[in-house]
């Protein structure tokens, strides 16, 4: 058996498609458990924060009204 | 999915929250309580930042010679109050003020005689302060320029904290109030240069003033004993000043040395006035004098409210609603009007809300995605900026029911949800494991170590955290060693 | 924070009641100085217990009520001095009452014969101070959670003197005021026999209503039964009694009766529930009902 260093991420299922998507250009998941968790290299963990709100904001749209 | 707004819910036992005094006093001795006791003001004072229920058990006791057997004391209690009068127990024996045991019950004779001195007056410990004279020759303040003092010096410490590291150059409050705040977590000095809010310091601005001062105080009081100042007499003269008639002038004479110490830091926080510095004589502010009532501590700011105080005692006046006006309109469109020109209200609004216009008694602006955002990034809560927004509302508002728009409140908490999309847990993925067996066993050691963060049957493999590595690493190895 | 309460004491001043009171020939005599000491420090009781609460004291004298002292309205430009070893508003409390007391009891003077008690005018006078208190104008703009907004009051009846039957009709009216504001009534009967009236009184308003037996312990039966707000006695209970004398007085004659007669006009037209309400009760038949001046048909 074998015990492997990393941070369990748990999130909502439209997140981890955003992270795997993610993961095809920039290599950082160790393993993909199932729906809400994802098993990533500990010190990437910053970096997908940062990017992963990067990709989110893409997303909202907030109507400015002067 | 939406979220749930909070329904009020009938509660039959009458909610209490604690006055944040008390677990600081809870872990003082039996002996600095008892000397704390001898002063009747000071058993007064206490008296009243307990609950109702701890309140009327004490006067049950108060007047009675000889010790009531606890069974006695029970059969008057309901069911439904079996709980909230063992609590109110547990806090008067962890307050010495009834001594611990399960079959009598009575009261700490020092308490007890303070608390009946008090309440009939009597003694000779002077405890409620000594007055002087009306002085011929100066005018003494009167309540108006009391108020405004404290006002002053209170708004100059908030604004400080706002206003730091946004390039404004606000009147800078006394060293001891720098280092108070400093002390307190508020604010701290980053790189040396001066010093910024803190996120505890912005959740601490959305409080309410009752909330503010004893969270100065309280830091205060923990100092104290540091700067080697006697702690009872300093809660002695924090009690005094609370039980003290306002507008009226009190001597310097009858205070111990610590005590005339404080009263450059109490000036410095708004609780007392002095003509200069070396006078013989104080008065107590507004803020004082409240301190173990509920009663808005400051008058509004606006000039419109004013005091309608017919009577120079303002102790238990009706129109003390008068003061502390909401003032803040939020609208179902997010936009908020606040009618105010107090700075430090503006200062406080700036900090979750984008800003459109200003006019001169009028703020106009919008609760955005940005500012909220921002402000949750400070550290703010989204129930703190709802709270706020509830305390300080207009009372047009209140015709609507809920005071403010559902949808507003909602959508400030998805925005809190929103930054929680993810979250991470450090620790060790546990796979490939020879047998079923073994996973299991491996399995049920981790959890009774209550370190699984997440496992999966079918898979055979689980998530421990980083702490429990090194004993479940241990516990296999010694399995393998062994097998 | 939990709210503020209030409290309207009504004071029986009855001067031949207290005199008879403070015999020896009583098993536990009662003057009304005592009386008043042990009252006194009751009511400081009730100002300590939080910043904001609010008394109210009434005197019920013969052939009229007075207001005592007031915490809300200062009543007069005379305030005690100040010393450093008792709390101010405890001292405005105590020297108002008892000055107020005794100037009452000089102005009486010397009568022939006493007229009753004015204690429907005191409950009178309190229900109005309650409700101008209770429904703020709107001009007094507060916060949504405003500490000195009443939310709790009682009234707390300290009688010496025995039933006045002419007074049974304005004292139900009375509970059904303080029924609609949500009000309490307690009762301390602290001399003389027991008081139908108010029994019912405070029975209707879930109030408790006590019969001063060991009047040399007075204190402790105020402080036990009557300073709690009612939140609290949902917790430690207050002693209530049991058997409520439900007689009603006729309304021609005012005399206690047991059975009575009810106009059929005037039942139908009322909607409380109660026993004996303002139903008009005769205990005589009689062919007009003097209440609704509809001729009955059957008594």
């Amino acid at each position: 058996m074998r015990a492997i260093k990393g941070v369990l991420l748990t999130c909502d299922s439209a997140v981890k498609q955003i992270l795997l998507t993610m993961n095809e250009k920039d290599p950082f998941v160790i393993e993909d458990l199932d729906d809400y968790h994802l098993v990533i290299k500990a010190d990437e963990e910053y970096r997908v924060r940062r990017e992963l709100e990067a990709e989110l904001e893409k997303n909202t749209y907030s109507l400015e009204t002067n | 999915m939406p979220v749930q707004s909070l329904k009020n819910t009938d509660v039959i036992v009458p909610q209490h929250a604690p006055h944040p005094l008390l677990p600081f006093l809870q872990s003082q001795s039996q002996t600095t309580l008892t000397r704390l006791y001898q002063r009747p003001s000071s058993c007064l004072s206490i008296f009243r930042l307990l609950g109702p229920i701890e309140r009327q058990l004490i006067m049950n006791l108060l007047w009675l010679e000889s010790a009531l057997s606890a069974a006695t004391m029970s059969a008057w209690v309901l069911p439904e109050g079996k709980n909230a009068y063992d609590s109110a127990l547990t806090v008067m024996t962890g307050l010495h003020i009834a001594p611990n045991s399960a079959v009598k019950l009575a009261l700490n004779p020092t308490f007890k005689s303070g608390l009946r001195q008090a309440i009939t007056g009597g003694g000779n410990t002077g405890s409620f302060g000594v007055p002087t004279d009306k002085d011929a020759k100066r005018q003494s303040a009167n309540i108006e320029n009391l108020d405004a003092y404290a006002l002053e010096r209170w708004e100059t410490i908030l604004h400080y904290m706002v206003s730091s590291g946004q390039g404004q150059n606000p009147t800078k409050p006394s060293q001891g109030v720098l280092y108070l705040l400093q002390r307190s977590g508020l604010m701290n000095n980053v790189h040396g240069a001066a010093l910024q809010i803190t996120s505890s310091g912005f959740q601490f601005l959305l409080h309410s003033p009752h909330d503010q001062l004893w969270n100065l105080l309280l830091q205060y009081l923990h100092m104290a004993e540091e700067r080697q100042m006697d702690l009872v007499e300093v809660l002695s003269f924090l009690f005094m000043l609370s039980t003290m008639d306002l507008g009226r002038e009190y001597s310097t004479e009858p205070l111990s040395e610590t005590q005339k110490a404080m009263l450059e830091d109490l000036r410095d926080y708004g609780l007392v006035w002095q003509r200069k510095t070396s006078s013989k004589r104080f008065s107590p502010t507004r803020l004082a004098t409240t301190l173990t009532s509920s009663s808005p501590p400051l008058p509004s700011s606006h000039s419109t409210g004013g005091s309608r105080m017919a009577d120079g005692t303002g102790a238990v006046a009706l129109s003390s609603g008068a003061a502390q006006q909401g003032f803040i309109v939020l609208e179902t469109n997010y936009r908020i009007y606040a009618y105010t020109d107090n700075p430090l209200q503006t200062a406080v609004l700036n900090l979750f809300i984008t800003m459109k216009y200003r006019f001169p008694n009028l703020v106009v602006g919008m609760l955005t995605r940005e500012s909220v955002r921002k402000a949750l990034g400070n550290g703010i809560s989204a129930d703190q900026i709802i709270s706020y927004l509830t305390t300080h509302a207009h009372p047009q508002m209140r015709k609507n029911n809920p005071l403010l728009p559902v949808t507003v409140q909602d959508q400030i908490r998805l925005w809190e949800l929103e930054r929680n999309r993810l979250k991470s847990a450090e620790g060790y993925l546990y796979k490939d494991f020879a047998s079923q067996a073994d996973y299991e066993y491996v399995l049920a050691y981790a959890k009774q170590l209550d370190v699984v963060l997440w496992e999966n049957m079918a898979k055979r493999c689980f998530f421990g955290t980083l702490d429990g590595h090194a004993n479940v690493r241990g516990f296999i190895e010694r399995r393998t060693g062994s097998v | 924070m939990e709210k503020a309460s209030h409290l309207s004491v009504i004071i029986d001043l009855s001067p031949t009641q207290w005199h008879l009171s403070a015999q020896t020939s009583n098993q536990y005599p009662l003057s009304i100085e005592t009386f008043l000491s042990q009252l006194l420090a009751f009511l400081n009781a009730h100002i300590a217990s939080k910043h904001e609460n609010s008394l109210v004291i009434f005197g019920a004298l013969p052939g009229k009520s007075v207001l005592l002292y007031s915490s809300t309205e200062l009543l007069s430009d005379d305030v005690p001095s100040l010393d450093a070893n008792s709390y101010l508003p405890f001292k405005l409390v105590d020297s108002a009452v008892v000055q107020r007391i005794m100037n009452e009891f000089d102005a009486i003077g010397e009568l022939e014969e006493e007229p009753p008690c004015a204690l429907v005018g005191a409950v009178t006078k309190a229900l109005c101070y309650i409700n101008r208190i209770t429904h703020p104008s709107s001009t007094t703009a507060g916060v949504a959670e405003d500490p000195s907004i009443v939310h709790d009051p009682r009234i707390l009846i300290l009688s010496v003197s025995p039933d006045l039957s002419s007074s049974y009709i304005p004292i139900m009216n009375a509970i059904f005021s303080a029924q609609k504001l949500a009000l309490t009534i307690d009762v301390c009967k602290v001399y003389g026999p027991d008081t139908v009236f108010l029994q019912q009184a405070a029975h209707l308003t879930n109030g408790s209503y006590i019969y001063l037996e060991r009047r040399d312990a007075l204190l402790q039966y105020l402080i036990m039964s009557f300073l709690s707000p009612t939140s609290i006695r949902k917790i430690l209970a207050v002693p209530k009694q049991d058997k409520i004398d439900f007689r009603a007085a006729c309304f021609c004659h005012k005399n206690i009766v047991d059975i009575g007669f009810v106009c059929s006009v005037c039942l139908s037209s009322t909607h409380y529930l109660l026993l004996s309400c303002d139903l008009a009760v005769f205990c005589q038949p009689l062919p007009v009902c003097s209440t609704c001046r509809l001729a009955t048909l059957v008594p």
